[in-house]
Parts: C-alpha cells; sequence; structure tokens
C-alpha cells in the first residue's frame, strides 16, 4: 500500500536550502525571500524556517551521485514537515506539533492485539511486537503492569524448554526473543512474572551461545554478533546469572571459564577506522551496532571504565556525531545515509552512556527532539521513520525512547541503589535520571514522555526491581 | 499458490502433529493462523521434537518459508537437515537465490547462504550473486556483512576484488559501505589487524581518498578514509595537513573558500597535535557558528578538550613535516 504522503509535492523550499547550501556567503535574510515567493509563512513557521536555516551547513557539492539524489529528495519531504504543519497537530509554546499521546497510544494498543492471517510473517517477531509496545506505552506513561498475565501466557508459550526464548512455540531459542522476553516481563514486573523464567536452562542457553573468540551467535548455529554480546549480558544482569560458564558451555574447551571471557577486545574489534560499531568485525559502522556494543560495554562495568579501555572514545564521539542529519535534524545509522526516527534512539540513546565517560554536553538535543515531534510522528498515529512511511511499533518504541533521551539526563552513579548490583554484571544499576532538560527546549509540559532506564531501555524502577527480586532469590 | 496439507498426505501418515501449547490467558501480539500455516507448523514442531532430518523434512521447510520467510527456526532447521542428509547445496542455492532477491533485509537468508557456502567450500558464483543483489540495492548491510565473510573464507583479499570495489565507490562515491569494504580488503585482511602495513600501500591509499575527496569535498566518506589510514599507519595527523588546506584555511581565509566542513574538522586535529591551539580554536569556530552548526555542542566539547590540555609544546611538528614531505 502506498504510503499517504509519498506523494505530496516537494516543498519549494527544498530549493531555498540547497540555494543556502550553494551560497557560502549569506544566510541571513532568507526569510525576506521566501515571503517575496508569495508563499504566507506564518510566525511559527518563519521560526521554523529560521531555525532550519541556521543550522544548514552551507556547502553543497556539486557532483551528483545516487547518494546525493535520495538525500534531496528525502530532505524535500522532511522540511515541508520541519517548517510547516502538514498534519494540522495542534502546536505546543514553541510552535511545534504536540505529542500525539492518545493517538500513539491507541497504535501502541493495537500493535499488541490480534493480527490478521496474512501477518504470519511476523510470528517470530511477536516477542519484538510485545517489548516495542510495553516500552513505547511505558514511555507514554501508561501502567503496563495490567499485561502482566498475557505477558506471562505469551512468554510461556516462546519459553525453550533447554533454556531461553524463542519466537513463538516450538521455536528455537534466539538471543533477540530472549532480550524481548526478558525486557517485558521485568517491564510488567511482580513474582509471577520473574518466576515463568527459567533461569538455570537460560544460563545454560546462555553458555551455549558463547563462542571462543568472545562474542555470542544469536541463536544455535546462528549468527554471530554484537547483538548477541548485548542482549545476553542484558539477560545476565537483570536475572542476576552466575558469571562462570555452566560446565557444558562449548566454550569451554577452547579455555574459557567466564561469559566476560575475551568479550571486551571482541567489542573493540568491531569498533572500525570511522569510530563507530559494527555488527561483528570488518563490517560497517552502524548506529543501532553502536547501541548494543555500548550497551554491552556498559553491563560489564562503569562506562567510564569500560568504554575508556575498549573504544576508541574521541573516534566513537566523532562518529555518533557525524550522524546527525543537518537540517534534517534527525539521526541516520550510517555515513551518507537517510535521516530515520528509529535511530532517535540508537544514536540519541548512546549518549547518555558516552557522556557518563567523556563529559556532558556532546550533542543537540533540541533538534532531535524537533525531529521527532515534527517530522517523525503520523497523522493517525504511531511514529515513523520519515515523512512518507507507515508507521510501526518499531518505529514509535525508538522514536518515544529517543525523545525520552532527548528530555532526561542520567547520571553513572556508584552510590546509587548500592544495595544491589555489587556483583554479577551490576553496574547498570547505578544510574540515576538527575533532571529533566532544559538546553533546547522545544517540547512543552505536554510532550515529555518518561524517562527511560539508559542500558536496558524500559522503565528505571522496573529494571531495579527485577535485579532485586534476583538478589534476594539468586539460586537456581 | 495452491494451499497444502499434510494430515490427508498418506507420506505424512506416521506423524501426530504437535498443536500450540495454551496458556490460558490471551497472548499478545497473537495471529489468528491460517488452518495450512498452523497445521505446517504443528508438523514441523513434531518433526523437531523427534529429531527427523528427511526429504519429506525439506519439503515441509520450503513450504513454511513460503509463508513466513523470516522464520529463522525453519531455516535453522532446514539447514541441520541438508547436512545430516549430505544434500546437494549446489541446488539449495539455486533455490536461494530468488527467495533472497523478494527479501533483502532478512537476516536469516543471508546466514543460510553462508552456512551453505561454507559448507560446499567453494565461493564459485557468489561474487557475481551479490553484485546483482547490489545492483537493488548498494548500501544492503547484511549483502555486504556476507561480501566480507565471503572474502576472508576464501581469502579473496586479492587484485580483483579491490578493483570491483573500485567500480562500486566510482559508481557513486558517496556509498560508505564500498568505502568500508575497501578498508577490510586493505587493512582488514592478510596484513592482519596489528601488523605494519607496506610504506607504498598506505600512499596508495591515501592518494586514492584524496582522489575521491576532490569529486566532492563535502563527502564524509573518503575523509572518514583518510583519518583512518593515518591511524591505522601510525603516520602524525600532520601529514594531511597540505591536502586538507586545499579545502579550507582558517589561518590565510577564515571567511571564504571553504569546500569541505571535514576539512576543517581535521585541521582542527591536525592544530591541536602540533600545539597551535589558537588556530585549533578558529576551526572549531567556524564549524560552530557556520559550517557545522547542529554539532555546536560537540565543537565546543573539543574546544574544551584544548582548553583542558592546555598549550602543548609543538611536539612531532618536525617530524611530521618530514613525513608529509615524504608522503606527497
Amino acid at each position: 500500500m502506498a504510503a499517504e504522503d509519498s506523494s505530496a509535492p516537494p516543498s519549494a523550499r527544498f530549493e531555498e536550502v540547497l540555494t543556502i547550501s550553494n551560497r557560502i556567503e549569506e544566510l541571513s535574510n532568507s526569510e525576506n525571500e521566501y515571503e517575496e515567493m508569495g508563499t504566507v509563512a506564518n510566525e511559527h513557521e518563519s521560526a521554523n524556517i529560521a531555525f532550519i536555516n541556521s543550522i544548514t551547513v552551507p556547502i553543497r557539492d556539486k557532483f551528483q551521485t545516487e547518494t546525493s539524489m535520495v538525500q534531496d529528495d528525502t530532505l524535500g519531504e522532511v522540511l515541508l514537515f520541519l517548517e510547516g504543519n502538514p498534519n494540522d497537530f495542534p502546536l505546543n509554546n514553541f510552535g511545534l506539533p504536540q505529542l500525539q499521546r492518545a493517538k500513539h497510544k491507541s497504535f501502541l494498543e493495537k500493535a499488541i492485539g490480534d493480527y490478521e492471517p496474512h501477518m504470519a510473517p511476523l510470528d517470530a517477531a511477536r516477542p519484538w511486537y510485545t517489548y516495542w509496545s510495553l516500552q513505547g506505552l511505558s514511555a507514554l506513561g501508561e501502567d503496563v503492569s495490567t499485561y502482566r498475565d498475557r505477558v506471562i501466557a505469551t512468554f510461556k508459550q516462546c519459553q525453550h524448554p533447554e533454556g531461553g526464548f524463542g519466537g513463538g512455540y516450538g521455536h528455537l531459542p534466539h538471543l533477540a526473543a530472549t532480550y524481548a522476553a526478558t525486557l517485558s516481563i521485568a517491564m510488567v514486573g511482580g513474582e509471577a512474572a520473574y518466576e515463568c523464567i527459567n533461569r538455570k536452562a537460560m544460563w545454560h542457553f546462555l553458555g551455549r551461545m558463547k563462542q571462543a573468540d568472545g562474542g555470542f551467535t544469536m541463536a544455535p548455529g546462528g549468527e554471530e554478533d554484537i547483538r548477541g554480546a548485548f542482549c545476553a549480558l542484558v539477560a545476565m544482569s537483570l536475572l542476576n546469572l552466575p558469571l562462570e560458564l555452566p560446565p557444558d558451555a562449548p566454550a569451554r574447551q577452547q579455555g574459557l571459564t567466564n561469559f566476560l571471557d575475551n568479550l571486551g577486545d571482541w567489542v573493540s574489534r568491531c569498533q572500525t577506522y570511522e569510530g563507530g560499531i559494527s555488527a561483528a568485525p570488518g563490517n560497517e559502522a552502524h548506529g543501532a551496532y553502536a547501541f548494543c556494543g555500548l550497551g554491552c560495554l556498559s553491563i560489564m562495568g562503569p562506562p567510564k571504565e569500560t568504554l575508556n579501555k575498549y573504544l576508541d572514545v574521541p573516534s566513537l564521539i566523532h562518529c555518533l556525531s557525524s550522524r546527525h542529519c543537518a537540517p534534517e535534524c534527525g539521526y541516520n545509522g550510517r555515513t551518507n545515509k537517510l535521516v530515520d526516527g528509529c535511530y532517535s534512539h540508537w544514536i540519541g540513546g548512546c549518549w547518555a552512556l558516552v557522556e557518563a565517560a567523556a563529559g556532558k554536553g556532546l550533542w543537540n538535543r533540541g533538534a532531535l527532539g524537533r525531529y521527532i515531534l515534527s517530522a517523525a510522528q503520523f497523522k493517525k498515529g504511531g511514529l515513523i521513520d520519515k515523512p512518507g512511511k507507515r508507521p510501526d511499533s518499531y518505529h514509535t518504541c525508538y522514536n518515544l525512547s529517543g525523545l525520552s533521551a532527548v528530555q532526561h539526563e542520567y547520571v553513572f552513579d556508584e552510590d546509587v541503589n548500592s544495595d544491589i548490583g555489587q556483583d554479577n554484571l551490576g553496574a547498570p544499576f547505578h544510574w540515576k535520571a538527575e533532571k529533566q532538560v532544559e538546553e533546547g527546549k522545544v517540547w512543552g509540559d505536554e510532550d515529555v514522555v518518561a524517562e527511560t532506564h539508559p542500558v536496558f531501555v524500559i522503565p528505571s524502577q522496573a529494571a531495579t526491581d527485577c535485579r532485586k527480586y534476583f538478589e534476594a532469590n539468586p539460586g537456581f | 499458490m495452491a494451499r497444502k496439507y499434510y494430515h490427508d498426505d498418506p507420506k505424512w501418515s506416521d506423524v501426530a502433529p504437535l498443536p500450540q501449547e495454551d496458556y490460558g490467558h490471551h497472548p499478545l501480539a497473537a495471529i489468528a493462523y491460517t488452518e495450512e500455516y498452523s497445521e505446517a507448523m504443528g508438523y514441523l514442531r513434531a518433526c523437531m521434537a523427534a529429531n527427523e532430518h528427511s526429504e519429506r523434512v525439506l519439503e515441509l521447510t520450503e513450504h513454511i518459508i513460503g509463508l513466513n520467510p523470516a522464520h529463522y527456526t525453519v531455516w535453522l532447521y532446514r539447514a541441520q537437515t541438508l547436512s545430516a542428509l549430505n544434500s546437494d547445496l549446489r541446488a539449495e542455492i539455486a533455490w536461494l537465490n530468488p527467495t533472497a532477491l523478494q527479501h533483502l533485509k532478512n537476516y536469516q537468508i543471508w546466514h543460510h547462504r553462508q552456512t551453505i557456502i561454507d559448507k560446499l567450500g567453494s565461493p564459485d558464483g557468489e561474487p557475481a550473486f551479490i553484485t546483482a543483489m547490489l545492483d537493488q540495492d548498494s548500501k544492503n548491510y547484511h549483502v555486504w556483512s556476507y561480501r566480507q565473510w565471503l572474502v576472508k573464507r576464501f581469502d579473496m583479499f586479492d587484485g580483483r576484488e579491490l578493483k570491483w570495489t573500485e567500480g562500486m565507490i566510482d559508481d557513486d562515491v558517496r556509498n560508505n559501505s564500498a568505502w568500508n569494504h575497501r578498508w577490510f580488503l586493505v587493512f582488514g585482511g592478510t596484513v592482519g589487524e596489528g601488523e605494519k602495513v607496506e610504506r607504498d600501500v598506505v600512499v596508495r591509499e591515501l592518494e586514492y581518498a584524496q582522489d575521491a575527496i576532490r569529486k566532492a569535498p563535502q563527502n564524509q566518506s573518503p575523509w572518514n578514509y583518510l583519518r583512518g589510514v593515518i591511524r591505522r599507519s601510525g603516520l602524525p595527523l600532520s601529514a594531511l595537513q597540505h591536502f586538507a588546506l586545499e579545502f579550507a584555511d582558517p589561518e590565510n581565509r577564515p571567511d571564504d573558500d571553504v569546500f569541505s566542513s571535514h576539512a576543517l574538522d581535521l585541521l582542527a586535529d591536525i592544530y591541536a597535535a602540533a600545539g597551535k591551539t589558537e588556530l585549533a580554536v578558529k576551526a572549531l569556530d567556524l564549524l560552530a557558528t557556520r559550517y557545522d552548526p547542529i554539532r555546536k555542542t560537540y565543537w565546543e566539547y573539543r574546544k574544551g578538550l584544548l582548553e583542558a590540555e592546555g598549550r602543548k609544546e609543538e611536539t612531532g611538528a618536525a617530524s611530521a613535516a618530514a613525513v608529509e614531505t615524504a608522503a606527497a
């Protein structure tokens, strides 16, 4: 089905922005030129246009390639939404569309509901749909514990008798499904939910995924990439699992004894010449894998120690910072790729971890907030990759999580929650949400989403409660 | 496609399908499976429980993949079955090709392909197939990652692969995946991760990236490559000063003729390394206020680092100049 907005004509403003880009010497009077073009620019639009002009790079190469052409097309589409308000959303005090809470809530509730038979291709991804919806609803301030019984019913079906969770009943265990299941169970919380996890079998499953080179495969016989390392450590940390490898772990035959053996070095090998992090050694630096890599290191220990030990942090920051697209205001995932709302989280979520290692004030929160509110909200609810695309629960979750990263500041402090997380990958339990951000603010009180744990990407209280439970009940 | 059932198929009469277990409360994101999908999955679960690997299992997995190509369990079980039966793996690849073209972003298909080609022990036909895939989606992450696996597995770090990669960069000098692949070929293979790189290779790579930058100076891919080569080879960053000044010169012409924000970025680091803090600050200010203002906080952060470090002696400046002369 064609997207509703995909046929919108390119903005007249697009040509103008290109002109600004070509014109190295002058930036200031473009507002007047705009009005002379006969378009009615109201007060808000003028302010938006002035902002866009202020962040446009005034250099543009004449040499065209496929990349520059699709980039130009995308910018044209995005500008319509950054400057005007084609969806006719009510505006906040900053002249930007308000967060459409009710519509997004309704979208996510549907996304977690029943699917028609033709949706069979998402069968193996049901744990993801569950996690994305529950986290999206949590960000919107909803109490998701009402879903407890249904979460338990869902993941009892998905749990594999030999440990870990799969996409559904009878599916092989998979680390992505295990990640989504663990986080969903932690989000709804409560003893009945926690106890539906077979932790001992989980420990054995994770042990079977551990590879001699330090990384983890996603499934038995499956691919080894940095998602595996992150997903495995998320489960181990939340469930307070022992760090020694189970006796039947194949990696023991290569001399490994601990889940963390060779892991930091393996993550190191995923840092590329660009400074970013790739799926596996040799691959291209990519925003989603950057979050996985940083998340993994932030579970292994305090970010200030682990990031600086295993990564070249200045080049990492250079690469992450370069992902901010101007003047689109959102992030892309790789050099010379297009802006996409999901990187609001994958890149936006990296900053709390990086700032804990390198110092505050690295990124432009306001611009990202602008992209999410103006360009990533779908008219009928749900959030999107970019204007012209359809909403889905993945983009809804990660735009909302990105908005949370924009609006809240997190501090890593060993003294926080010092009653838990003293061993067994306890580092991520020592974060606190310090305050709401004022700098670069483009959102009203009505647009503020809930704070989110910077590593686990669920409400912090849910992560703390889950760990507390398994510290009190550590036995198998 | 005609629907396919097993309950009345004599070939399957010995198997009792395993239905999905139900745990009471209505599961989330539940799919109203068709009878066909439901039944096929029931038979697959039964086969998996009995650890059956047979021709009929191959047929069954093919059927389910047709209904749901994102079903990793079915792909993994199929791979196990192929291996157990010693099946014709060339036939498997031939079957896989059209499926792969329809589902470019599917993790499973690429991993399955990797498993099969690994077992076959030959990359024959694979480079051409990958090229056809990249014609449709020139930056597809799975396809490039698969190509890197292939190169490593079959030791294809040769001139032919490098030439092909050059062709990809010629097609689109902004294709960062192609740049990454070039890096992988030149520095990720035979050279090894910690080994010293031959001087003529370093010179060749610097020149290659510099030529690309001259085509489109605001294209970040070759700038990143350039920095990478310098870091990897242990040369001082100042070896790039002369080149970067072609595109921006904060010292002599700060107000115009800036053709690349990336040149300013690089110059800021070059000046910082040489202890020329004022010039570094000037380059960063130009970026923050004019040439790359969306990253203003980042440029300010870099300025803050300079101030924190204080003014350094012009360490390495003399040796840097010597290397620059040698590399020119």
